[in-house]
């Protein structure tokens, strides 16, 4: 089985929620709430201040909590793909899917029924989802676990090869 | 990961065909792709031939809705005597416009003719049938509203009016009261920003507010409001003062060097000054002053934060000359003086058929010989007074000053005062409702463009129309062609379809033309150190810090710091009221939209927690704003991330908004509040010039 899902890059996002849009251009026939959401917090006093910005759709879990919640089946995962996607057909809109994810993906449709992330089913693997298409800064990036990990990879040498001095770096790097 | 000929692939799952465009929402002007599926767009994403590959912002997404919005403007419409609006026909329309204009021409003269627009290319049409041949030199873009003084201070200092930044090759980035991640620029640069920020380049954003851009930087300097030029005469204080400048470029490349060493030095623009004026203390400037001298290549720039103040031109000036002394221009990582792609006019008008002008432009006649555009919110006095000249008929493209600018109650004594006020949109603007004749506009889906991009070296886009004009909109090119008729000079825009005259402004590109409606773009080669052999656009053909222009012009030759003009707090009125754009909108002509709307429906004015809780305001309490001239309520929101003292407001709602079902009654409008008040060199519009005293209702 293979396994695609997201990479999200925090240091990338800057919280312009271009990508929930694109998920509900492209997504639009099937789509009556929003399936991906950026969040930002901050936190701290002026002028000491940090803060975040998540966008999040559906992890697409290796061992997915909402399938198991499931008590209609209606969760599966694609053994092609590792997608997670509901049949509307069966779904009852109980919400114990959302009772088990970790990450509030599963949302109430306006038809009563639970609609989340379909990986942009229709799209081939390969290419990229609409989410990560749009993104202006590509944050997003989506793949095979596997190339994701090394994607992450690479990024972090690409930075060490611009730290001027010493060859050896120990630990974590400052910023 | 593989991005290769994606436009294929999509068009087979949506039985879609790609059709390349320019997104127009905001003036960075990216190329897209549009795919379209029985003449609806169906989906919208960059142009994956071009820099900013297939993003888009959140605009530019959204924007798809423009493509089907049933509040556009379809009809041409007059303003009868009760002051309704009448449909009429093109023909009539252009009919009355057109003996309107003759009139004017013959009582006042064609200088009486004013056009604005907003940055459409296509607007090179209204140029040649305004300016060149009705004769009016009052024909100008949003400038002063917008950019006019980085641009005037690039045309002083670079001979340039808009530089591009190379970020990707850049190693310390400052950027002053700019705010590319937030409201957005040029997509391919605000994606190279972020990953030359994750290589470790120094970002160093200065602005009160705690803005997209200062989330991602090393070093966020929240700054008095107004004095940036200070902090930027202090680090070019402390480079010549420790001889850091790069003094072989300053030999071979700057004017006037010696002079400005003096000049700052004379003047005692030291860090120690500027912590009391800035507010940011002496060391921190000194550090950043040195790590910027050392680091190269390097990039400073300014934007909106700055250009809003009546200094904001000198502030821009100081910026500049520290790129200048330390040789970060024209190079990788640096500010790029960017080369336009060889295009044509589209129509060709003999030399003796061009009209000369027998008074200046208006610009020049109110005092401002320098400035880029037209200071629009001097125009009422132009109308109302007749001072320098008298002003008898406004043309408004795809702007909305009853929206935008200061003042808006003088905006509408001005248009009630008019001979003529025709409004070209594709929404029916606060302007359009206040103009005697409305004329309905193609969206950017509806009509074709060629265009320079902001890519940094030559880059030409070629949009083209995706589905049908709605209702009976037309492109602007055709409403042109169809007035120049009517105006005696159809001899001149004669062209069957935008092909035509497409096919000639891009005959002399080194592309064919079937390629170039494939792609979308045509990119040129991008070329570093041009200044090495052609030297700079300038008089003195080199870098200026010392401006001959300006000291020609009778301002002062090198950047000054000066407060006199400034509107400061005072005890009745103890807050400084700043003005920014929202992430999720562009100006005043997004608020229509859905996707939008849903995301923000109202603007707000924002206040630090210190002074919220000082004034018993929480988050979302309705606040009053009262200047000098008026006050507003609007929705507040508290905020860690600004500087005490402070209130920013976000523009672009409110005015009941009547231009579509969506933007009614949305948000407050903050214009009425601001005075007209105007950069004394650049002739721009001063929004940050406002003080108020804040209450909760």
């Amino acid at each position: 089985m293979s396994q695609y899902g997201f990479y999200f890059d925090k240091e990338k996002c800057v919280g312009c929620r271009a990508c929930e849009v694109a998920c509900q251009v492209w997504n639009g026939s099937n789509q009556t709430v929003k399936w991906r959401n950026v969040t930002t917090l901050t936190r701290g006093q002026f002028p000491e201040i940090t803060g975040v910005n998540v966008s999040m759709a559906c992890m697409h879990c290796g061992d997915a909590p909402c399938k198991k919640a499931c008590p209609r089946q209606a969760i599966s995962k694609s053994e092609e793909t590792g997608a997670v996607t509901v049949d509307q057909s069966k779904c009852v809109g109980c919400m114990l899917c959302l009772w088990a994810c970790p990450f509030g993906a599963p949302k109430m449709s306006t038809k009563g029924r639970m609609e989340k992330c379909n990986f942009c089913q229709e799209r081939p693997m390969g290419i990229k989802r609409a989410c990560e298409e749009i993104c202006p800064t590509q944050a997003i990036v989506s793949g095979l676990i596997d190339e994701l990990a090394n994607f992450s990879k690479k990024n972090v040498a690409d930075r060490l090869s611009y730290t001027e001095g010493g060859g050896v770096v120990l630990g974590h790097e400052g910023t | 990961m593989n991005q290769q000929s994606t436009r294929q692939i999509i068009n087979e799952i949506r039985g879609t065909r790609v059709v390349p465009g320019v997104c127009i929402v905001c003036p960075w002007h990216c190329p897209t792709e549009v795919f379209v599926r029985d003449n609806n767009v169906v989906y919208v994403r960059g142009n994956e031939n071009a820099p900013n590959r297939t993003t888009r912002c959140v605009k530019g997404i959204s924007s798809i809705h423009l493509s089907r919005d049933p509040d556009r403007l379809l009809h041409p419409m007059k303003k009868g005597k009760n002051g309704n609006f009448k449909v009429i026909s093109w023909e009539d329309a252009f009919s009355v416009i057109a003996e309107k204009l003759q009139k004017i021409k013959e009582k006042y003269g064609p200088e009486a003719v004013a056009y604005l627009w907003h940055l459409d290319s296509n607007e090179v049409f209204s140029q040649q049938l305004f300016v060149q041949l009705y004769g009016t030199p009052n024909w100008s873009g949003h400038g002063a509203a917008c950019d006019q003084s980085r641009r005037l201070a690039g045309l002083v200092t670079y001979g340039h009016p808009l530089p591009t930044k190379d970020y990707e090759n850049s190693r310390f980035i400052m950027l002053w009261g700019e705010d590319p991640l937030g409201p957005n620029q040029s997509l391919h640069e605000n994606r190279e920003l972020v990953e030359a920020v994750k290589r470790n380049a120094k970002l160093v954003v200065v602005d009160p507010y705690r803005s997209r851009t200062a989330e991602k930087a090393h070093v966020w300097l929240p700054i008095n409001p107004g004095t940036d030029g200070a902090l930027a005469l202090a680090m070019a204080h402390r480079i010549i003062e420790t001889g850091a400048q790069d003094a072989e470029f300053c030999e071979n490349y700057v004017y006037g060097f010696d002079a400005f060493a003096e000049h700052v030095k004379a003047n005692g623009y030291t860090p120690q000054w500027a912590e009391g004026v800035t507010g940011i203390r002496a060391e921190t400037i000194i550090e950043l002053a040195d790590e910027f001298a050392q680091t190269k290549p390097a990039v400073m720039d300014g934007l909106k934060g700055i250009v809003n103040y009546s200094n904001g031109f000198q502030a821009l000036r100081a910026i500049f000359c520290l790129n200048a002394i330390t040789g970060n221009i024209d190079g990788p990582g640096c500010l790029i003086l960017k080369e336009a792609g060889p295009l044509l006019p589209p129509i060709e008008i003999p030399e003796e058929e061009i009209a000369v002008p027998e008074r200046p432009n208006i610009s020049t006649a109110m005092g401002y010989p320098l400035a880029p555009d037209i200071p629009s919110q001097l125009l009422p006095k132009a109308v109302l007074e007749g001072d320098p000249y008298p002003v008898r008929a406004l043309f408004f493209h795809i702007v909305n000053p009853a929206m935008s600018d200061p003042n808006t109650l003088l905006f509408k004594r001005m248009m009630a005062e008019l001979d003529l006020s025709v409004t070209i949109d594709v929404y029916m603007s606060e302007t359009a409702q206040l103009s005697d004749i409305v004329l309905p506009e193609a969206s950017m889906f509806e009509r074709a463009e060629v265009r320079e991009s902001l890519w940094s070296g030559p880059q030409v886009i070629l949009s083209q129309p995706a589905i049908p004009c709605l209702g009976d909109s037309k492109p602007l090119y055709e409403i042109m062609k169809g007035l120049a008729q009517k105006m005696g000079f159809g001899r001149f825009f004669q062209w069957e379809t935008w092909e035509d005259w497409a096919k000639y402004v891009t005959s002399f590109l080194p592309v064919s033309f079937e390629e170039l409606k494939e792609k979308g773009v045509w990119q040129g080669e991008l070329r570093y150190h041009k200044y090495r052999e052609e030297g700079f656009q300038t008089s003195t053909g080199r870098a200026e810090v010392y401006s001959e222009l300006l000291a020609e012009s009778g301002y002062d030759p090198m950047p000054v710091y000066e407060e006199d003009h400034r509107v400061k707090p005072d005890s009745e009125y103890p807050f400084q009221l700043i003005n920014a754009k929202m992430q999720n909108h562009c100006g005043t002509h997004t608020q229509n939209n859905p996707y939008l709307m849903e995301i923000e429906s109202e603007n707000w004015a924002e206040i630090s927690v210190r002074d919220a809780r000082e004034l018993g305001i929480s988050d979302g309490d309705r606040i009053e704003l009262t200047s000098p001239i008026g006050s507003v309520t609007i929705a507040a929101r508290v905020k860690e991330g600004l500087k005490p003292g402070i209130v920013r407001v976000l523009h672009g709602h409110g005015f009941g908004r009547t231009m579509g079902s969506i933007a009614r009654g949305k948000g407050s409008h903050v214009n009425p509040i601001f005075d007209s008040q105007v950069n004394p060199v650049s002739g721009g519009i001063g929004y940050n010039e406002c003080k108020v005293r804040v209450k909760k209702v």
